[in-house]
């Protein structure tokens, strides 16, 4: 059988699986398993066993449950609660000031936790209500704490760079300093965004009423401000640790997780549950990367067993066109995945079959991973699946309905493209500060 | 198999689930000692490095069951909720055979990796060289603890198939 017969056949078995609902895992796992067993033979076989013990000795994925558990721990830690009451405090005084301050706590979250899920549950809880409350339009109150929690994968430490970091051997420290203007961006674009449409429509994002303005004291401000000092030190801790070079991604998120039970001490909120819940979730998150991993590893070496590896990287380089539109065909296959699967899943199925055409092209594998998870930050919001949708829903106020969370969604993926755009156009938001820390 | 030994099977591996997510909390005590004796005064241990990899390698092996049972293998589901729910069964029972295939060859396979493992009390290669065995034996073990859950779904498949058919 020709290498592109067994290309197309392959993919069409995968994605027929992965459709049909059965787990990307075992999706991935069983027909590496069927092509193997026939075209193969039966003796590819002990392959199931090798490459799963190939996935299991990991100290970089390691990162992962970590970075997981540090997160789960902070969602529940109280320290959101005492940031939104900062700058409720600071911002709310202004139009549009609510929203914009809960895109700059999902900010500050995201450059505490390596995943999406904390702030737009914690943000959901407390944030949505209160600017509901306060006559905010539904579609900028549910966009941009959505959005803002989708920057927890780019802004470091995040855990898609841990995935792309252990597939591509990628330096997952320089990945991480290559997400931290990329993500500036992303914020900074939303809450532009946020103070020009609040100008312009008064209604929109009205300004705290002047009788609750008028009991906001100058001592009451600064005494909030405190609520910054644990959220600083713990993101000192953890990426500074990572940027100095003096510990490695996994050591720095144990000193992370180890943080945030700390934190959860200082706040009182700490109880056994809250620890216990925290490790079965981080568990659960953590089995689903791990055995979409030991899947992708398994379909992986099945599919440059026959000559994948050589056959992707001889067509797209051999394309007479430029390298550019490769890249952007790229992005759109990312797009279209993202909003039909998981980004860990993706991650993991594309990375190893980009990779070699990557470095072919002459382009930089840091630059590639970080444009990566640049697009996947549409893919938390763009239906029909979208991880901070369904989170979204889950703990939506009363009112609030699956209509409402799609259609507040659509400006921030516009703008979330745009930033995509920026960061192709110049690489220099990504490769500026890796290059820089590393010249030192 | 009766109702009861599927609410077993459950129950076994919501405690093992739940056992094995305590992992994470040593994970973290080994690291932030290593970390404390390396920079804090600059003597590094040998085994907190490979002893977290082994403990990894056992709390998503072993977890692998309970993620199942809680429906935490991310799937597409899109298609699926727009179909009826008697093709929807029908559709599980399908996927599942994939299912049987993937876990029931890595439990064989497994087998016969750990049999060789536990036969030499295999080692790592390191300086410090610790057992591995037992980290290898995980493997068929996480295998045959998914592939029971796995057949426990099938089972409640086929029950409620066969309810729908009686009404």
């Amino acid at each position: 059988m020709s290498i592109e017969l067994i290309t197309l056949l392959l993919f069409i078995c995968l994605f027929a699986l992965i459709f049909l609902g059965i787990p990307l895992a075992f999706a991935l796992g069983s027909v590496a398993i069927i092509f193997s067993y026939f075209l193969l033979g039966p003796k590819s076989l002990y392959l199931l066993a090798s490459r799963t013990s190939g996935a299991m000795f990991n100290y970089v994925m390691l990162a992962v449950p970590l970075f997981m558990f540090m997160a789960n721990v902070l969602e529940r830690s109280g320290l959101a609660d005492d940031l939104y009451h900062a700058f409720h405090i600071w911002m709310g005084p202004l139009r549009g000031g609510l929203a914009i301050g809960t895109v700059l706590i999902c900010t500050a979250m995201a450059a505490m936790s390596g995943v999406s899920a904390a702030a737009v549950l914690t943000m959901g809880i407390i944030a949505v209500p209160a600017m509901l409350k306060r006559g905010y339009d539904k579609s900028i109150v549910l966009g941009s704490t959505m959005a803002g929690g989708a920057l927890g994968q780019l802004i470091p430490p995040s855990v898609l760079m841990v995935v792309y970091g252990g597939m591509a051997g990628v330096s997952v420290g320089k990945l991480f300093m290559g997400g931290v203007f990329p993500g500036l961006l992303l914020s900074g674009l939303f809450i532009l965004y946020i103070a020009i449409r609040a100008f312009i429509q008064k209604d929109l994002a009205p300004a705290l009423p002047l009788e609750e303005r008028r009991q906001i004291t100058w001592q009451m401000k600064f005494v909030a401000l405190k609520a910054i000092v644990l959220p600083v030190l713990l993101i000192v801790g953890v990426l500074g640790s990572i940027f100095e070079g003096v510990a490695t991604p996994t050591e720095a998120a144990a000193i992370g997780a180890f943080g945030s039970i700390l934190c959860g001490l200082i706040y009182g909120r700490l109880s056994w549950e809250v620890i216990k819940v925290a490790c079965l979730n981080t568990l659960k998150s953590s089995c689903m990367v791990m055995w979409i991993m030991i899947g992708s590893l398994l379909f992986v070496s099945f599919y440059f067993g026959v000559g994948g590896a050589d056959f992707v990287k001889d067509t797209l380089v051999g394309i007479k066109l430029s390298r550019w539109v490769i890249i952007l065909g790229m992005q759109l296959v990312i797009f279209l995945l993202g909003c039909l699967m998981d980004p860990a899943g993706i991650v993991m199925l594309c990375t190893p079959l980009w990779i070699p055409v990557i470095r072919a092209l002459g382009f930089d594998p840091l630059w590639f991973g970080v444009l990566f998870i640049v697009n996947l930050e549409m893919s938390y919001l763009t239906p029909p699946f979208g991880y901070n949708l369904f989170y979204m829903k889950s703990i939506a106020p009363e009112g609030v309905t699956m209509v409402d969370i799609y259609r507040s969604v659509t400006p921030f993926v516009a703008l979330q493209a745009v930033g995509l755009a920026l960061c192709m156009i110049f690489p220099e938001i990504i490769m500026w500060f890796p290059g820089k820390m590393i010249r030192n | 198999m009766k109702p009861s030994t599927l609410e077993w099977v459950d129950r076994l591996n919501g405690r093992i689930g739940r056992v094995t997510s305590y992992l994470i909390l040593g994970i973290i005590a080994i690291t932030i000692w290593e970390v404390f004796w390396r920079y804090g005064f600059n003597r590094p241990t040998i085994w907190v490095h490979e002893t977290s990899e082994h403990l990894f390698a056992i709390f998503f092996l072993l977890g692998g069951a309970y993620t199942l049972a809680q429906g935490g293998h991310v799937r597409v589901d899109v298609l699926l909720l727009r179909f009826s729910e008697r093709s929807r069964i029908l559709l599980e029972i399908f996927s599942s055979l994939f299912f049987f295939l993937f876990t029931g060859l890595l439990l064989w396979q497994g087998i016969e990796m750990a049999w060789e493992s536990v036969a030499m009390l295999e080692r790592s290669q390191s300086p410090w060289g610790p057992y591995i065995f037992q980290v290898i034996l995980m493997v068929p073990v996480a295998a045959f603890l998914m592939l029971l859950q796995g057949v426990a779904f099938f089972i409640r498949n086929l029950e409620k198939l066969r309810e729908r058919a009686t009404k």
